[in-house]
């Protein structure tokens, strides 16, 4: 393999060599000034946590203080609400622990009926989910509020959790996935051996699919997680409420972003309000690094690669 | 017979794997839009006589014309932006083989994690000229207070910068997934017949992800079209008022829950659902990008 390449390589290099070599170097700096440029915003908040409100204004921005810096900056942000910060860490991740699990289940189950399974109404199906899935989520909001009040959801829990578990891009994923990636002789050859239909599903489909369901809790979990307009909407409790829309209340009611809200006397400023805004980040952060492959590996080409 | 029975099993359970999905899509999408539908038909303060007059009150609000004029001003900075970059950058990345590839990639998905309420917190504080790391270069330009940069005149930027690094990354990266599907044999061809890098990547790599591109604008302009978190985050907590009733969605939560307005905002809400109905429709029966999938139906 590597023999092979090696020829074609040194043949490339042949042919660049003068007039190519500018033009090169225009490319490699575009590149790397858009990385530096990309890393900046999230190297500056890992940084702020770690120096205190003076040291944050005074010294070089992406400079380090001190790893009590952060010890300080969490304590600080404990005195707010006697801790209410790690009731809404708590909730964030249960909540979208619920609705990765559910809406990954669900997803496959859905793609699979509409790939293989002889199920009827599958274009028009297929069609509705195509449209659900362009349409963004923020779209349904005061519809799904209008809802959530007359069901007697409101202030719950499950009024955040049950919505986020409707993915239609995730069914779509796993149409994708089930009539492209398996063969379709796979299932013939189960069914002909004996297999039902829930049994080809079970011990064919479902082994086949790790892939797909990586991919699927990675776009659910980005979707969930970081969801600020519904969650506001519908819950007012300060115990139900999710991080990111904890973030918002924090930057109402401390002077972190916003000096004129002087009459607190809580030490929450720059330094407590980003290591909060870091608690959001970080985890999107390693999901996404971590799924970097899968983003390669092409979202896309597998909807119309066959 | 048995075939018969055989088959009507296969829809049978084909129906009942299918059924759980299909209890959330009527409960989280049908059943929303049907509640809401009738909302906005609904008798209020300001329009007694309920049915389309809530329609009209929404087109007629003093606050509907700005709001439509700042979201377009917005997506006719951001939509081309967006294109130009993410299409420039994967293009480029693509030129790169193997290895060298890899760190830049991971970059430029780092800022994927600002997003939402973190974004407004993350760029207050790059902007911000007391905290800035980009303080200096602002003097330059003579930006040294904080009301330089943010004050109205420069909203549609904020906001347009502040989507714009959440979103273009994880495009890049996407799009350039896509360019390493074509087959190697084409570009080998091409540049067998004399193509430079150039002619390579504008006349061959680019018409092959135009699909991919157009799906990814249609998809941003939808988002975009929908802007809430971070004009309303900015304008009611850390600039008081700096961007009241920018966006659509500001308006529409301004007349549900400030106004007492239900039946207007919701109104606006599903004329803003319209659009994003005729932009998927579009998307679906008159875009090639969803042709594979849909043939894959009828093929079986």
């Amino acid at each position: 393999m590597t023999t092979a390449i090696k020829p074609r390589v040194y043949v490339r290099r042949k042919k660049v060599q003068l007039s190519a070599i500018p033009s090169r170097v225009v490319v490699w700096v575009i590149m790397v000034s858009f990385a530096l440029f990309s890393v900046i915003p999230m190297t500056w908040l890992i940084l702020a946590p770690s120096k205190n409100q003076v040291q944050l204004q005074q010294d070089n921005a992406m400079s380090f203080g001190s790893f009590q810096g952060y010890a300080d900056a969490w304590n600080n942000l404990m005195l707010f609400q006697d801790g209410r910060v790690v009731t809404w860490l708590f909730n964030s991740v249960w909540y979208t622990s619920v609705q990765v699990t559910v809406a990954c289940a669900v997803a496959v189950l859905a793609g699979y009926a509409l790939a293989v399974t002889k199920m009827p109404f599958r274009k028009s199906m297929l069609i509705t989910t195509l449209i659900a899935m362009i349409v963004p989520q923020v779209a349904f909001v005061l519809p799904l509020f209008i809802e959530i009040t007359t069901l007697g959801l409101y202030d719950t829990a499950w009024a955040i959790i049950l919505p986020g578990t409707f993915f239609p891009f995730g069914v779509f994923l796993s149409y994708i996935y089930f009539s492209t990636t398996i063969p379709l002789e796979l299932y013939e050859a189960a069914r002909i051996d004996g297999a039902g239909d829930w049994g080809v599903f079970m011990r064919v489909a479902l082994p086949l699919s790790k892939g797909l369901i990586g991919m699927l809790a990675f776009f659910s979990f980005q979707m969930n997680w970081i969801n600020f307009f519904l969650p506001y909407l519908v819950v007012n409790s300060g115990e139900v409420l999710t991080l990111p829309v904890g973030l918002g209340i924090l930057f109402s009611s401390t002077p972190a972003l916003n000096p004129q809200v002087g009459a607190n006397v809580l030490p929450i400023r720059g330094p407590e309000i980003a290591l909060a805004g870091l608690m959001v980040a970080i985890p999107i952060l390693l999901v996404f690094l971590a799924s970097a492959r899968l983003l390669v590996r092409g979202v896309l080409s597998g909807s119309v690669k066959s | 017979m048995l075939l018969q029975r055989s088959k009507l099993m296969g829809q049978i359970n084909g129906f009942l794997m299918f059924l759980p999905y299909l209890i959330l899509l009527v409960m989280f999408a049908v059943v929303p839009i049907v509640l809401a539908i009738s909302v906005s038909m609904e008798k209020t303060l300001v329009n007694p006589d309920g049915g389309f007059g809530n329609y009209l009150f929404v087109l007629q609000d003093f606050r509907f014309l700005p709001a439509v004029i700042n979201v377009s001003l917005f997506l006719l900075i951001y939509l081309p932006t967006m294109l130009i970059v993410v299409a420039g950058l994967s293009l480029l990345l693509d030129t790169i083989k193997g290895r060298y590839a890899v760190p830049l990639r991971l970059a430029y998905l780092v800022p994927a994690g600002i997003t939402g309420s973190v974004a407004i917190l993350v760029w207050y504080f790059m902007l911000e000229p007391t905290y800035s790391p980009f303080a200096p270069l602002f003097a330059e330009v003579g930006w040294t207070q904080s009301t330089d940069i943010f004050n109205s005149g420069n909203l549609i930027w904020i906001f347009a910068l502040m989507t714009f690094f959440t979103g273009a990354g994880n495009w890049i990266v996407i799009q350039y997934g896509s360019l390493q599907s074509i087959p190697d044999d084409l570009l080998e061809a091409a540049k067998l017949d004399g193509a430079n890098g150039w002619q390579v990547a504008l006349r061959i790599k680019l018409p092959l992800i135009r699909k991919y591109l157009i799906y990814m604008l249609v998809l941003v302009m939808a988002a975009g079209l929908q802007i809430f978190v971070e004009p309303y985050l900015l304008s009611s907590t850390v600039f008081p008022g700096i961007a009241k009733d920018w966006s659509l969605n500001q308006l529409s939560y301004t007349l549900a829950f400030l106004g007492s307005n239900l039946g207007a905002a919701t109104a606006l809400s599903l004329m803003l659902l319209v659009v994003m109905l005729i932009l998927a429709l579009f998307v679906i029966f008159r875009t090639d990008f969803f042709d594979e999938a849909k043939n894959k139906i009828k093929e079986q």
